[in-house]
């Protein structure tokens, strides 16, 4: 295969500033249990690649399953690219790696026959049914892949990366009365089919929360002191802050890069956040990106102050900062944009029992069903959560939906835990069209002031 | 096809489907007011369904020299496979279909340009300073089925995408703003997606407060597609299956108020989602969900309508719940196609004219977070305006929307207006007409 890319790099290349080649195997296995039924086990095997061109500024992309007919596509790229240049090509240089990543796994989800799988599920699945007799069904989803990739340039690179990705997650939904809640209890790795095992404690606990929840009353819309548990708080720095931090954001946007200017004040002394490719075995580990520059860990926010951005080549050029290797694509159908890979606030030295204590009235958010953002203003909900009143964690409350703005809301953490932790679900991020791309986050608990929550 | 069919039954497979796709996409994107890409993506796959045993195998490919890795693949897959219990199509009337906009065929590179340069230029002659995007994007799509019980059809389809819109930040103030059109003809209504993106700009330059507390509000036919997500589970005949449907048992029951009517409509003329047939060789039909506030039927797919005893609605579809994603991967379930719901007899004018202290939510952030299945909805109104005395006095941030669209559409329907007006939303599944609603006590929770 690498064979074929230098082929076609050498045939290709004088005819623009930059060309890229990317060729992707990808073998995948599923299994699906809704309720009773198993509603999905299947296989895949997804082969293709695609061809980026620049040329005076102007990008263009090919993608294709065809790749016998790579030549036809490179030559599309190019033309196109072509079409779109009238500029100058500004990518910030790198050295040009030539690299072979083989997979270093604890426990290869490969080794263990599909039959072996759908049975640790289905257990998993008639637990959580026979939990309680108000659960009225079950959502239980597992997946593992095995990429291959390789990757060329017209600069020299050839890199070629073999990756495993695997999660899942078990679900119960409670019904009464028309009513339904949900909780659950999700998983995530890139090196070890053992995050998949031995979840029975955490399924009894997540069916407890589930039947639990449909007794919880609303939350009543308001605006709260919140203290987020560090998974939640992950989602909320991911959305809060993560987004607004990619490079192609801000690259051709004057306005915005007076906004989000390096040293800008962003937070209190104490917070510090940072994006990292460098965690093995996280959803976000990654070796090289997918313009094959080798990851880093990055600093977003150091002592409360703006000091970097996630970017690509190209923003790293335009902007005359440093790539931080963060140009990543869900698969070959896609080009690289700039990417979260694990993003984590940094540990303070409250204790979770200081921050509750301290606390009159608010709401200790746990664990996230999703977040979003648009750049200024996110939002995101919580998967249960509890009144805080005089200092204590008092009754559950349900339908905790919280919103900020990049601009107030950071400042107003006013503690941070003692307790970092990371976590990996079977999601993603989205973005540009892509999703889900694999992604990590981690955080102490976090209390935040004046937090908008949604409610009647 | 054939050839994989033969395959399957001689290495045991008592019956099988073949899925076929084939999708060529060119795009043409432009950011920060210039043009910055030009894609091409072609794709070709299949998936297999076969049963053996009386189980169920599935696998998918996208390498053409890998079909006997395919069928390798589905025969393993059934050996733990779930006991088949549904009907592969067998031979029908709908052989070979053409949803084809000879426009969109002939569409070429520099007129998707043109398009999206015409529009950029209009935003920015309302506000330089607007950060401006735009795409076009068309697919030509060949789908076909063929099953081992005689049934083989082949469609094509054409695929129109256009959007435009724009950033505009003012000190830490970022107002986005635009409009999207996605459809199976060309016809996105001309320059009527930019005016309405310049009219949100305008109307959306100057902050102001809102109380919180219950309040009136009226959706705009986008923040009704948002919250109207939360109905696709209600009536997913597989979610109802499960038991965990608020409409469960409820069919011929009234849910809603008696002028609220909702139709499924596969057949929409230029939908997004419109088809001849679904990725199971059902015919795609318009299904009527509620008539005059009535519960009348559940959306279903071949295995759905063979466990609950319910008509077919040709809803089988690959594409992933909602989200429109590039994948063949999964199995058809029970997804949407496009919706309308009809309109009231209030012209859209009015119902503004006459609400003297209110709210118009016009897209809501995070409604994917909330607890669909119950027909829940929460999020961040990421465009809403403040009307006092039936007038639009300026924007409202950091505001939070909740509510419960079957309390919602039973209890807190004012109105709605006669106007019905397509939407799309960007990176969803389908297109879709809804009036604007006006509702009494919303909950709505602001910093004031």
């Amino acid at each position: 295969m690498k064979d074929r890319l230098e082929q076609v790099l050498k045939k290709f290349s004088s005819q623009c500033d930059y060309l890229e080649v990317h060729i992707e195997e990808t073998e995948e296995s599923r299994v699906q249990f809704t309720g009773e039924q198993l509603t999905d086990l299947g296989k895949k095997v997804d082969f293709g690649g695609n061809v980026r061109a620049l040329n005076k500024g102007g990008w263009g992309f090919a993608s294709f399953n065809s790749v016998d007919r790579i030549e036809e596509f490179a030559q599309h790229a190019i033309d196109q690219a072509k079409l779109v240049g009238k500029d100058r090509s500004q990518l910030a240089d790198v050295e040009p790696v030539r690299d072979d990543v083989p997979l270093d796994l604890k426990s290869d989800p490969r080794e263990v026959p599909l039959e072996r799988k759908v049975e640790i599920f289905r257990a998993y699945n008639k637990q959580v049914l026979d939990h309680h007799e108000e659960i009225a069904s079950s959502s239980v989803r597992y997946f593992d892949r095995f990429h291959k990739r390789w990757f060329g340039s017209s600069e020299g690179a050839m890199v070629y990366q073999e990756r495993v990705d695997l999660g899942g997650v078990v679900a119960a939904m409670t019904a009464r009365d028309g009513d339904s809640q949900s909780f659950w209890s999700g998983f995530g790795s890139t090196d070890d089919f053992g995050v998949a095992l031995g979840l029975e404690g955490k399924i009894t606990e997540a069916c407890d929360v589930a039947v639990e929840k449909l007794d919880a009353p609303k939350v009543k819309g308001g605006e709260y002191t919140v203290i987020l548990d560090p998974r939640l708080a992950g989602v909320f720095v991911h959305e809060a802050f993560g987004h607004l931090s990619e490079g192609d954001n801000v690259y051709e946007d004057k306005n915005l890069q007076k906004v989000m200017v390096l040293g800008r004040e962003f937070g209190r002394p104490f917070l510090n956040v940072y994006d990292t490719g460098l965690d093995k075995g996280l959803r976000g580990h990654v070796v090289y990106d997918d313009e094959g520059v080798r990851t880093e860990k990055t600093y977003l926010i150091t002592d409360g102050k703006l000091s970097g951005r996630l970017h690509s080549r190209e923003t790293a050029g335009k902007m005359g900062e440093r790539p931080t290797g963060s140009a990543r694509c869900i698969d070959y159908r896609y080009p690289p944009v700039c990417r979260m890979r694990n993003t984590c606030i940094e540990a303070g030295d409250s204790s979770f029992d200081d921050m509750i204590a301290g606390t009159k009235l608010g709401i200790y958010a746990i664990t996230a069903s999703g977040g979003q953002t648009n750049g200024e203003m996110f939002t995101f909900t919580a998967g249960t959560a509890f009144m805080i009143r005089d200092g204590k964690l008092a009754e559950r409350v349900r339908d905790v939906t919280l919103t900020g703005n990049v601009f107030k809301t950071l400042k107003d953490i006013d503690m941070l835990g003692d307790d970092l932790s990371i976590h990996d679900g079977p999601g993603g991020c989205g973005k540009a069209g892509q999703f889900p791309l694999p992604v990590s986050d981690g955080s102490p608990h976090i209390r935040i002031q004046n937090v908008v929550i949604g409610g009647e | 096809m054939k050839k994989i069919i033969e395959k399957a039954l001689a290495k045991g497979a008592e019956r099988c489907e073949v899925f076929y796709l084939n999708s060529l996409e060119t795009e043409v994107e432009y950011e920060a007011s210039k043009l910055k890409n030009l894609s091409n993506t072609e794709e070709t796959g299949f998936a297999l369904r076969l049963v053996k045993d009386g189980r169920m195998g599935y696998a998918t490919t996208t390498k053409a020299d890998g079909l006997d890795r395919l069928v390798d693949d589905a025969i393993a897959t059934s050996a733990c496979g779930e006991t088949a219990e549904f009907a592969f199509a067998s031979a029908s009337d709908v052989a070979g279909a053409k949803l084809v906009d000879d426009r969109i065929k002939a569409l070429s590179i520099e007129e998707m340009m043109q398009r999206s340069e015409d529009a950029i230029a209009k935003v920015l002659d309302y506000e330089g300073e607007i950060n401006a995007e735009s795409g076009t994007k068309r697919r030509i799509q060949t789908t076909s089925v063929t099953t081992s019980e005689g049934f083989e059809s082949t469609q094509e389809r054409t695929l129109y995408q256009f959007y435009v819109g724009g950033r505009l930040i003012e000190g830490d103030n970022m107002l986005d703003a635009g409009g999207y059109y996605g459809g199976t003809s060309m016809d996105d209504g001309g320059s009527k997606l930019v005016d309405e993106a310049i009219e949100d700009f305008r109307n959306g330059r100057t902050n102001v407060n809102v109380t919180g507390g219950p309040t009136t509000v009226i959706l705009t036919p986008r923040a009704v597609a948002d919250v109207m997500l939360t109905m696709n589970y209600g009536v997913d005949g597989s979610i109802v299956e499960r038991g965990i449907s608020p409409l469960a048992g409820k069919l011929g029951e009234t849910i809603f108020d008696e002028r609220v009517s909702l139709y499924d409509d596969g057949l929409m003329e230029s939908g997004y989602s419109t088809a001849l047939f679904d990725d199971e060789g059902v015919p795609m039909q318009r299904t009527a969900l509620i008539e005059n506030g009535v519960l009348r039927s559940f959306l279903t797919d071949l295995r759905t309508a063979a466990k609950l005893d319910l008509p077919l609605t040709g809803n089988g579809l690959k594409l992933k719940r909602l989200i429109q994603t590039k994948e063949l991967g999964k199995m058809p379930t029970t997804e949407i196609t496009n919706w309308e719901m009809t309109g009231g007899e209030t012209p859209y004018a009015e119902l503004l004219a006459g609400v003297s202290d209110g709210v118009i939510v016009d897209s809501i952030m995070g409604i994917m977070m909330g607890n669909l299945v119950a027909g829940d909805f929460s999020g961040n109104v990421a465009f809403g305006l403040k009307v006092e005395g039936g007038k639009i006095v300026g924007r409202v941030k950091d505001t939070m929307i909740a509510g419960n669209i079957y309390k919602l559409l039973k209890d807190q329907l004012v109105d709605l207006s006669s106007e019905v007006t397509r939407v799309g939303l960007m990176g969803f599944i389908g297109s879709h007409h809804y009036p604007h609603l006006l509702l009494r006590d919303v909950s709505i929770s602001s910093k004031g």
